[in-house]
C-alpha cells in the first residue's frame, strides 16, 4: 500500500515537471517574439509586412537633432532634398550648419542630411517581402498567386520608389536587391552607376505593372498604397529624368485615362466674379486622401509627421521657413486688387507674414495646426504632378502647344496671377521649359520636388540649361559666397550629395562621390 | 658541501626563472592616446607628393612647431608645384634657394587657426597668414572640374585633411605674396593712366604707396576708375578731370573737389568684392561720405539708392578685373565714372506703418488689423522694426492697426497705426526702428502718435533716441495735444500733424540731430515710467531746421494738405 503510494506520487510529480518546465529549459527561442522560420506561414503575415513598408517609412527620426547619432525621418529627408538647395527656403532660428551647408552650397560627408539610412531601411523591409512571401504559398493553401502578386507589386514599386530618389540625390549607389535577414549577411556592396539603378528601376516597376490592382475597394487604401496607378505615375517621372518622352507621355496618358483622378477645384475667377473654393485647402492638404491624390504618406493621429517641431511658427526649434521673397517671385501679389490673388500663394503654401512653410503647418489659411494635429500627409504625386509631367513631355518631343494648354489648366484651377503668366510661341522650347519650371515651383511649392525639378531641366541635353540651376543658386546662396557657390554648380558631381561619412566608414566598398574628395 | 650545492642548485633555478618564465618579458605598453600624424608626420606618410615643401619646411627651421602641439591650416603644395616655383625664383634646388624667400613663401602658407573649406567664401579668409598678407578663397570651374582657389594662384586637390595639430589642404601650385602696393600696381597698368595722374596730384599716390607697419591701418581698399570709364563721362585725358573738379588750382587741398574725387574712391579697410557685398555702406577717406552697396542679381552695383521715391542708377564693380590684391590692400574696377553727389538735406515724413511686411499682405494693408507675433526672442517678423523682447512672452506682438471707422485711426494718416505694448517689468523694454535713408544735415524729430490710455492710470512716458544720441525732449503715447494756435505749440515743441483738430492725434518735438551721413539711420524709444499696451505711433518726421515744421499735415486717405 505504500509503496504504491509512493509509486502513484511519484508518476505524478514526472508528469507534472515533464508537461511544465523540462520542454522550455531547453528551448532557446524568444516566448515574446516570433522567429523567421515561424513566420512566414500565412497570408496574414504577409499582408502585415506588407503594411510594414508602409509603416517603416513613416518611422520617426532617432537621436536627438545636432548629435552624430541622430537618423532623420524618411519625409524630413524628402523634404530637405528635394528642398533644401533649391530657392524656396531660408535659415530658420534653430537653423543648425549642416543645414546651411546646404544653402552655402558647402555640404561635407559629415552632413547629417546626406544620411541616407531611412531609405536602406524601407528597401530591405520591400527586399524581405520579395525573397520570403513566395514561400507561403507553401504553407497557406489560401493564399493565392494573384494575392501573392498584388503584395510583390507593392514591394517592387516602394523600393523602387527608395531607390529613385537615392539614385536623384547620389548618382552611383549601392544596388541591394536581397534582403538582409541576419548580421551574418552584411556584406560591404560597391556602388552601381546611375544607369543601372535607373534600368533596375524601371524593370521593377515594369514587373510590378501587371501584379498590382487598380483599387483596394476603400480611398485610403488607394491614395496610402501602391495600384496601378502609382506605379505609372513613378514610371512617368522616371522616363522623364531619363530623358524618354514618348514613354512617358504614354505613362501619364494610362493615368489620365483612368478617369480617376482630377483636380480640385479651386478658383473659378471671371471679373469681376472671384470665386474661391473655400474647402480646397482642406480638401487637398489638411485632410489628403482627395480626388487628386495620387500617392501619399498617410500621417495620423497615431503617427504624427516630423513637421511640426521643424517648421512651426510657435516653437523655437524651427529650422526652415519660406524664402523671404517667395510671394513676390513666385505667386506675386496684386497691390491693387485684394479679392485676385493665386490661391496656392499665401495661406496654402506659405504664411508670408510669419514666412511659415504652411502647407504642412496650416489647419485653415489663417490658424496654425496644433502640435498634435500635425498629421499632414506627404505628397509623393499628385495629378497635377501628372498633367505638368506630360507638359514636359510633350514640350520636349514638340508639342509646345499641347504643353502651354496644360499650364493654362493649373494655372486657371488655382488663378495663376497674370503678372506671373508668360506667353510663349508654341515653337519656343526653352520658354516652355521655364514656363513650367515656374508653374511647378507654384503648385508643388514645398513637396519636396524643386530641386530635382530644376536639375532635370538642368541636365537635359548634357547639361545644356545648366544657366537654370546658376540662376537659382545665385539666389539662394548668401552673397558672399554667391560667386563660388555658381562655380561650385559648374561641375555636374556637385549636383549629387556626398556619401555620409558612416556609410563610408562602415562599407569599404563605398567610394566618395568625386567631387568630394 | 651541501651547502655549495643547496647554493648552485638555487643559482640554477633562478637563473631557469628568470629564463623560463613569461612574466619577465618586457610588454609593450602604448603610451599615446591616438596614432593620429601632425602635419609634418602628414607630409613624411606621403612624401612621394611632398618631400620637395618637406624639404623646405626643414631648412627653413618650420618643421619642428608643426609637429608640435597647435591648431593651424597649412596649405600644402605637391612637388610639382614646388618644382615650377623653384624654377620661377632661379633656384636649382631647396638648397640653393634664397631662406629669407623661403621662409616668407612658407610663412604665406600657415595660417594660425584651423579652417575647413566651409568657411571659405567669395572674399578673404577670416585669418590672416603668418606672413601678414590675406589669402582669398574663390571656386573655379577648369574642363567641368571645379575646385577652390585659393589667392587665385593655386587650386586645392584635396581638402580638409584632419590631423593632430591642424588641417592640410594640398595645392597644386605655390603662392607668392603681393610684392607691389595699390599705387605701384595701377601705376604699372596703362589703363589707369588718369586715374593714377589724379591720385599723384592730389597726394594720394604716395598715401597708397606704403605699407603701414600698423596692421590696423595698413589695409585699404580703392575702387579704381579706368580710363574707359572716364573716358565714358567725356573725360579723355587728366586735364578734362582737373578742369571739371579742381576749382582751388590745387588738387592737394582736402577741399578742392579734385582731392575729394579721389579720397571718394578710397576706404579704410582690406575689402574683397566677397566682403564688400556683405556690408551695405562702406566709409570713404572723404569725411562722412559713404558708398552704398548693393547685389543685383550677380553684379555688384555701388550708389544705387532711392531718395524721395527716385532710383539714382549706380555703378557696376567689374568682377573681372576686381579683387587685385596688394601689399597694403586691395583694388577694384568701377565701369563708370562716379563722384559724391552733394544733396540738399530734405524733410522725411516717415509713415511707419506702411513697412514691407504689412504691404506684402493685400488682404490686411490698408484693409484690416494684423498682429506680428515673435514667438521666440530670436524671431524678426519686421526687417526695419525690432524691440527688446519682452518678459512676457505674449506682450511681443507688434499690431498692424487699421480702421477708417475706429476712433483710433479715423484721422491717422492711411487709417493705420503701429501699435506695441512696452514698458517693464512685463512689455517690451524698448522699440528700434530703421529709417529710410535721411540725407546727411540738421534736422528736428518729431514723433506723430495717436494718444491713448489702456486704463484711466496708465502712463508711457519715453525717451527718444536718434543713432545713439539721446533727444532732448522725452515724449509720452499717453499725453494728449495741448490746445493752442500753431506758432504757441511749435513754440513749446507740439504741432498737430492731422487735418483734423482733435487734440488726441499729436506730433511732439524730441529734439534735433545732426546727420554726419547719409544713410538709413536709427531710432530707439525706451520706456521711461509707466507701462501699457496702447502705444499707437502713425509718423516720424524728420524736418530740416530751417524748413517749415508745422505744413504739410496729412490725411487719412494719405494726401497731404500744405497750407
Amino acid at each position: 500500500m505504500k509503496t504504491r503510494l509512493i509509486i502513484l506520487t511519484s508518476f505524478l510529480i514526472i508528469l507534472v515537471a515533464g508537461l511544465t518546465g523540462c520542454k522550455k529549459w531547453l528551448d532557446l527561442k524568444p516566448q515574446d517574439g516570433i522567429i523567421k522560420e515561424e513566420f512566414w506561414k500565412t497570408k496574414e503575415q504577409v499582408q502585415a509586412s506588407v503594411i510594414g513598408i508602409y509603416s517603416s517609412m513613416m518611422e520617426s527620426s532617432s537621436g536627438s537633432y545636432g548629435s552624430t547619432t541622430y537618423v532623420p525621418s524618411l519625409s524630413e529627408q524628402l523634404f530637405i532634398w528635394g528642398e533644401c538647395r533649391a530657392d524656396d527656403i531660408a535659415a530658420a532660428t534653430a537653423t543648425s550648419a549642416d543645414d546651411i551647408a546646404l544653402i552655402n552650397v558647402n555640404i561635407q560627408p559629415t552632413n547629417v542630411n546626406t544620411n541616407w539610412r531611412p531609405f536602406y531601411r524601407t528597401i530591405n523591409f520591400c527586399n524581405t517581402v520579395i525573397e520570403k512571401a513566395p514561400e507561403v504559398l507553401v504553407t497557406d493553401n489560401t493564399f493565392t498567386q494573384a494575392q501573392l502578386d498584388n503584395y510583390l507589386s507593392e514591394a517592387l514599386t516602394i523600393r523602387a520608389l527608395m531607390y529613385f530618389y537615392l539614385v536623384r540625390t547620389f548618382g552611383d549607389v549601392p544596388m541591394k536587391l536581397d534582403a538582409t535577414l541576419s548580421d551574418e549577411k552584411i556584406t560591404p556592396i560597391p556602388k552601381s552607376s546611375k544607369d543601372s539603378v535607373l534600368m533596375q528601376i524601371v524593370a521593377d516597376l515594369k514587373l510590378a505593372e501587371t501584379k498590382a490592382v487598380k483599387t483596394y475597394g476603400d480611398v485610403a487604401s488607394d491614395k496610402g498604397r501602391v495600384t496601378v496607378y502609382t506605379i505609372n505615375t513613378i514610371l512617368a517621372d522616371v522616363y522623364l529624368w531619363m530623358d524618354k518622352y514618348n514613354e512617358c507621355i504614354t505613362e501619364c496618358n494610362k493615368v489620365i485615362n483612368s478617369g480617376k483622378f482630377g483636380l480640385i477645384r479651386g478658383a473659378s475667377v471671371n471679373p469681376p466674379i472671384y470665386d474661391y473654393n473655400d474647402s480646397w485647402f482642406n480638401t487637398l492638404y489638411f485632410n489628403g486622401n482627395s480626388n487628386e491624390g495620387i500617392f501619399e504618406l498617410q500621417y495620423s493621429l497615431q503617427r504624427l509627421n516630423p513637421f511640426y517641431s521643424i517648421f512651426s511658427s510657435s516653437v523655437s526649434s524651427r529650422r526652415w521657413v519660406a524664402a523671404a521673397d517667395l510671394m513676390d517671385r513666385v505667386f506675386s501679389v496684386d497691390y491693387t486688387n485684394d479679392k485676385n490673388y493665386d490661391i496656392r500663394g499665401d495661406g496654402a503654401s506659405v504664411r508670408a507674414a510669419t514666412q511659415t512653410i504652411w502647407k504642412y503647418m496650416g489647419a485653415t489659411a489663417t490658424s496654425l495646426r496644433t502640435a498634435d494635429q500635425s498629421y499632414a500627409h506627404w505628397f509623393f504625386y499628385r495629378y497635377a504632378d501628372v498633367l505638368l509631367m506630360k507638359a514636359e513631355a510633350l514640350n520636349e518631343t514638340g508639342n509646345g502647344q499641347g504643353a502651354i494648354d496644360i499650364i493654362n489648366t493649373i494655372r486657371t484651377r488655382a488663378n495663376a496671377l497674370a503678372s506671373t503668366a508668360l506667353t510663349p510661341a508654341a515653337t519656343d522650347k526653352y520658354l516652355i521649359q521655364e514656363y513650367i519650371l515656374m508653374e511647378r515651383e507654384r503648385e508643388f511649392c514645398f513637396e519636396g520636388k524643386r530641386w530635382f525639378d530644376v536639375l532635370r531641366n538642368a541636365k537635359r541635353n548634357n547639361y545644356e540649361r545648366l544657366s537654370l540651376l546658376l540662376n537659382m543658386v545665385a539666389q539662394s546662396a548668401p552673397s558672399n559666397m554667391q560667386q563660388s557657390a555658381q562655380a561650385k554648380m559648374k561641375d555636374k558631381n556637385s549636383h549629387y550629395l556626398p556619401i555620409y561619412i558612416y556609410e563610408l566608414q562602415t562599407n569599404k566598398l563605398l567610394v566618395q562621390n568625386p567631387f568630394y574628395k | 658541501m651541501k651547502r655549495k650545492l643547496f647554493i648552485i642548485a638555487g643559482i640554477i633555478s633562478i637563473y631557469l626563472a628568470s629564463v623560463v618564465t613569461p612574466g619577465c618579458k618586457k610588454i609593450n605598453i602604448v603610451e599615446t592616446t591616438t596614432t593620429d600624424v601632425n602635419i609634418v608626420g602628414y607630409l613624411d606618410k606621403h612624401l612621394d607628393s611632398f618631400s620637395l615643401f618637406r624639404q623646405i619646411l626643414e631648412r627653413t627651421g618650420t618643421a619642428a612647431f608643426l609637429n608640435a602641439y597647435g591648431a593651424y591650416t597649412c596649405f600644402a603644395p605637391t612637388n610639382s608645384g614646388v618644382t615650377t616655383y623653384l624654377k620661377n625664383i632661379g633656384a636649382s634646388s631647396v638648397d640653393a634657394a634664397d631662406i629669407n624667400v623661403l621662409k616668407d613663401m612658407v610663412r604665406l602658407h600657415l595660417l594660425g587657426d584651423t579652417l575647413y573649406t566651409s568657411s571659405f567664401t567669395d572674399g578673404k579668409m577670416p585669418v590672416i597668414t603668418m606672413y601678414g598678407q590675406y589669402l582669398v578663397t574663390s571656386v573655379v570651374n577648369k574642363a567641368g572640374i571645379s575646385s577652390y582657389q585659393i589667392n587665385r594662384q593655386a587650386t586645392v586637390l584635396n581638402s580638409n585633411v584632419k590631423v593632430g595639430n591642424g588641417i592640410i589642404h594640398v595645392i597644386d601650385n605655390v603662392m607668392t605674396p603681393a610684392t607691389k602696393t595699390i599705387s605701384q600696381q595701377l601705376e604699372a597698368n596703362s589703363n589707369y593712366s588718369i586715374f593714377v595722374q589724379a591720385m599723384k596730384e592730389t597726394g594720394y599716390f604716395d598715401k597708397l604707396n606704403v605699407v603701414n607697419s600698423d596692421t590696423s591701418k595698413r589695409w585699404i581698399t580703392v575702387l579704381a576708375e579706368n580710363n574707359q570709364a572716364l573716358a565714358d563721362s567725356g573725360f579723355t585725358s587728366y586735364a578734362a578731370l582737373k578742369a571739371k573738379y579742381c576749382k582751388t588750382g590745387n588738387p592737394a587741398l582736402a577741399n578742392d573737389s579734385l582731392n575729394m574725387y579721389v579720397a571718394y574712391h578710397i576706404s579704410q579697410g582690406l575689402k574683397f568684392l566677397g566682403d564688400i557685398i556683405s556690408t551695405p555702406t562702406h566709409e570713404t577717406w572723404l569725411p562722412q561720405e559713404v558708398i552704398s552697396v548693393k547685389l543685383i542679381d550677380q553684379d555688384v552695383v555701388i550708389n544705387q539708392d532711392e531718395f524721395n521715391g527716385v532710383l539714382e542708377i549706380g555703378v557696376k564693380l567689374d568682377r573681372t578685373k576686381s579683387d587685385n590684391a596688394a601689399t597694403n590692400g586691395v583694388w577694384h574696377d568701377a565701369r563708370a565714372h562716379f563722384m559724391v553727389k552733394y544733396r540738399k538735406p530734405t524733410a522725411l515724413y516717415w509713415d511707419v506703418s506702411s513697412f514691407d511686411e504689412i504691404k506684402k499682405l493685400p488682404a490686411y494693408y490698408k484693409k484690416a488689423n494684423y498682429d506680428f507675433k515673435r514667438a521666440t526672442e530670436a524671431d524678426n517678423p519686421i526687417k526695419d522694426q525690432y524691440w527688446g523682447w519682452g518678459p512676457l512672452a505674449s506682450t511681443n506682438t507688434l499690431s498692424y492697426v487699421y480702421s477708417s471707422a475706429s476712433s483710433i485711426t479715423n484721422y491717422a494718416y492711411n487709417n493705420d497705426v503701429n501699435m506695441l505694448p512696452m514698458g517693464l517689468p512685463n512689455r517690451p523694454i524698448w522699440w528700434e526702428l530703421r529709417t529710410p535713408p535721411i540725407v546727411k544735415g540738421k534736422y528736428k524729430v518729431w514723433v506723430c502718435y495717436r494718444a491713448q490710455k489702456q486704463s484711466s492710470s496708465s502712463n508711457m512716458l519715453c525717451q527718444v533716441e536718434v543713432n545713439g544720441t539721446l533727444m532732448q525732449r522725452t515724449m509720452n503715447f499717453t499725453e494728449n495735444r495741448p490746445s493752442g494756435t500753431d506758432a504757441e505749440l511749435e513754440a513749446i515743441g507740439w504741432k498737430r500733424y492731422t487735418e483734423n483738430t482733435t487734440n488726441v492725434f499729436a506730433a511732439r518735438q524730441v529734439g534735433v540731430i545732426e546727420f554726419t551721413t547719409t544713410k538709413q539711420q536709427i531710432v530707439r524709444i525706451t520706456p521711461l515710467n509707466g507701462t501699457q499696451n496702447n502705444n499707437n505711433l502713425d509718423m516720424i518726421h524728420f524736418i530740416p531746421i530751417d524748413q517749415d515744421q508745422v505744413l504739410p499735415r496729412f490725411r487719412p486717405d494719405g494726401t497731404l494738405i500744405y497750407q
